[in-house]
């Protein structure tokens, strides 16, 4: 129980430290939210205009796609209010030695590794992205009702499975001098999660939901919440999910003992 | 300018070719990850692309949307690869760093202006890849029919693109002399550019009443130009005259940057040493 009440410690020191600095920088959530209407607003043209050519698109109409974005956005922006900065130096943190300071806290440091830096203007786009599911609902042919609880559900699975995927990217620091590429090649894959799964040849919607499970992070809880999955595809997310924890905490584990402080 | 003027052009040149050769070391430093980042930017959204292809004419059934069949719209996708490899950088994110860094001052005094001389550096490793696509347009222009003229015509659109793109970054980039976020209008201008710029999708697949839209910005010459010349869906007098709208951005485009950066210069206070 002390050791719970550590960490909720140690989590509000950060999100008050957090907000003080973002607290400084004001016009940050301004630009912050401009730039992702006009992401919103470039994914929502390119659909608009593929659309226009086609009525059904692998079997999703283009009010199903449009749901489908907004839980994409929902669950990404989930994703760059908690994870997406601690990602960002985690390179540094283990190249430059930084990690040198957090292996000493009373807490476990990877929790503050992934914990230390929060982007809370983020929250503003997980409204947004909120927004787009409740415009779009109706159309896509979403029930509603209690179903709507299930979205919390499948966004933290979303959320889950990025922050898996990321740090499956992100763990080669410990390998290489600097991981950017890693991450660069993180985000261009990234790219499959902006579209359904459905619409991907077979070969690469297995790659999608397997060994890349880029698919978790939108496509798979809007295909959930409009139609609902086979127990197989439960069973697959559990699995997949798992086998990237072992893989992840195994690859941390070889990481740490390689890891020669600031000279590393 | 004054002082620019003192330096002799030769000087000026040297610098040149030297900020290419410093810009083509630096981006190859680490090989692999520069083999990385090109292949990376041209699989994905290649796959992609490929994929709404896939979509619509392989499980929707459609025999041709714009006039396309599938055969042209996987040819677009793939010629497309080679233009949007050229097109854009990061050169522009790095002037609204400078500026927002104070790390200005240190290019003020050099033989080249910093606009120019970040471009130079910047565009060094662009030439590189152009020259790579360039050959393997021209091979495969051999295999399959085209032109290895249009193609080299096409590059030459591309790159003149690559210059629009930047001055267009360079002018918006200049925003960081007033607002410390030039950032992120430099990141809303790519993510315009990656629609109208052709290389998501061709862009007269576009609904007749939206077209305006693309054909009223330089965007279009980034990508989707170069590929409709290459693969022969745009005449001769056609290329001459998109290249001729082409030369006007040009102009416009350095006005811009000669305007934005001369009002940015005079806010612009160097302090500290």
């Amino acid at each position: 129980m002390a050791k719970m009440s550590r960490y909720i410690d140690s989590l509000k020191v950060q999100i008050k430290n957090n907000f003080v600095r973002e607290a400084v920088y004001r016009s940050n959530f301004i630009t912050m939210v401009a730039v992702d209407l006009v992401w919103m607003a470039v994914e929502f043209s390119l659909f608009s205009v593929i659309y226009s050519n086609t009525p059904v698109l692998a079997g999703w109409t283009k009010h199903q796609v449009f749901f489908f974005l907004g839980v994409f956005f929902a669950s990404d922006a989930l994703f760059t209010t908690f994870f997406q900065r601690n990602f960002w130096q985690f390179s540094d943190l283990v190249n430059k030695g930084e990690l040198d300071i957090l292996l000493t806290k009373p807490v476990h440091p990877l929790f503050l590794a992934l914990t230390r830096w929060f982007n809370l203007t983020a929250w503003f786009n997980v409204v947004l992205g909120v927004g787009v599911m409740i415009r779009f609902a109706p159309q896509a042919g979403f029930a509603g009702g209690w179903k709507w609880l299930l979205l919390v559900f499948w966004l933290l699975v979303g959320v889950f499975s990025a922050v898996q995927i990321r740090f499956a990217f992100s763990i080669w620091a410990f390998w290489t001098e600097r991981s950017w590429a890693m991450s660069r090649l993180y985000y261009q894959f990234f790219a499959f999660a902006t579209k359904p799964d459905s619409l991907y040849p077979a070969m690469i919607r297995y790659s999608l939901m397997t060994a890349i499970p880029f698919a978790f992070i939108g496509s798979v809880p809007a295909r959930a919440l409009l139609h609902g999955l086979e127990p197989r595809e439960y069973l697959q997310i559990t699995l997949v999910l798992i086998a990237f924890m072992v893989f992840n905490t195994f690859f941390w584990r070889r990481g740490l003992r390689r890891y020669q402080s600031a000279s590393s | 300018m004054a002082e620019r003027s003192l330096k002799p052009s030769w000087l000026r040149w040297v610098w040149r070719v030297a900020a290419l050769k410093n810009g083509f070391k630096d981006a190859t430093a680490y090989r692999i990850e520069f083999l990385f980042e090109v292949l990376g930017a041209a699989v994905v959204p290649a796959a992609i692309q490929w994929v709404l292809w896939y979509a619509l004419f392989k499980v929707g059934g459609m025999n041709e949307v714009a006039g396309m069949t599938y055969t042209d719209m996987v040819q677009y996708t793939l010629v497309s690869l080679l233009f949007s490899q050229v097109r854009g950088g990061d050169h522009d994110f790095e002037l609204s760093e400078l500026i927002r860094s104070g790390q200005l001052s240190n290019y003020l005094l050099r033989p080249v202006g910093v606009v120019e001389f970040i471009y130079i550096r910047g565009v060094a490793p662009k030439l590189f890849i152009a020259s790579i696509c360039l050959v393997i347009g021209m091979v495969l222009g051999l295999f399959f029919g085209f032109d290895p003229m249009r193609m080299f015509g096409a590059m030459i659109m591309a790159l003149v693109g690559n210059i629009i793109h930047y001055q267009i970054g360079a002018a918006l980039a200049s925003t960081g002399f007033y607002w410390e976020e030039a950032y992120s209008v430099l990141m809303v201008k790519n993510m315009i550019v990656s629609l109208l710029s052709g290389e998501l999708i061709p862009l007269n697949i576009f609904p007749e009443s939206l077209q305006w839209i693309w054909k009223s910005t330089p965007f279009y010459l980034y990508v989707f130009g170069p590929v409709q010349y290459a693969l022969g869906r745009w005449t001769h007098a056609e290329f001459f005259m998109q290249m001729g709208i082409a030369s006007l951005w040009l102009v416009a485009g350095w006005l811009l940057v000669k305007i934005s950066w001369g009002l940015g210069m005079r806010r612009y206070l160097s302090l500290g040493g």
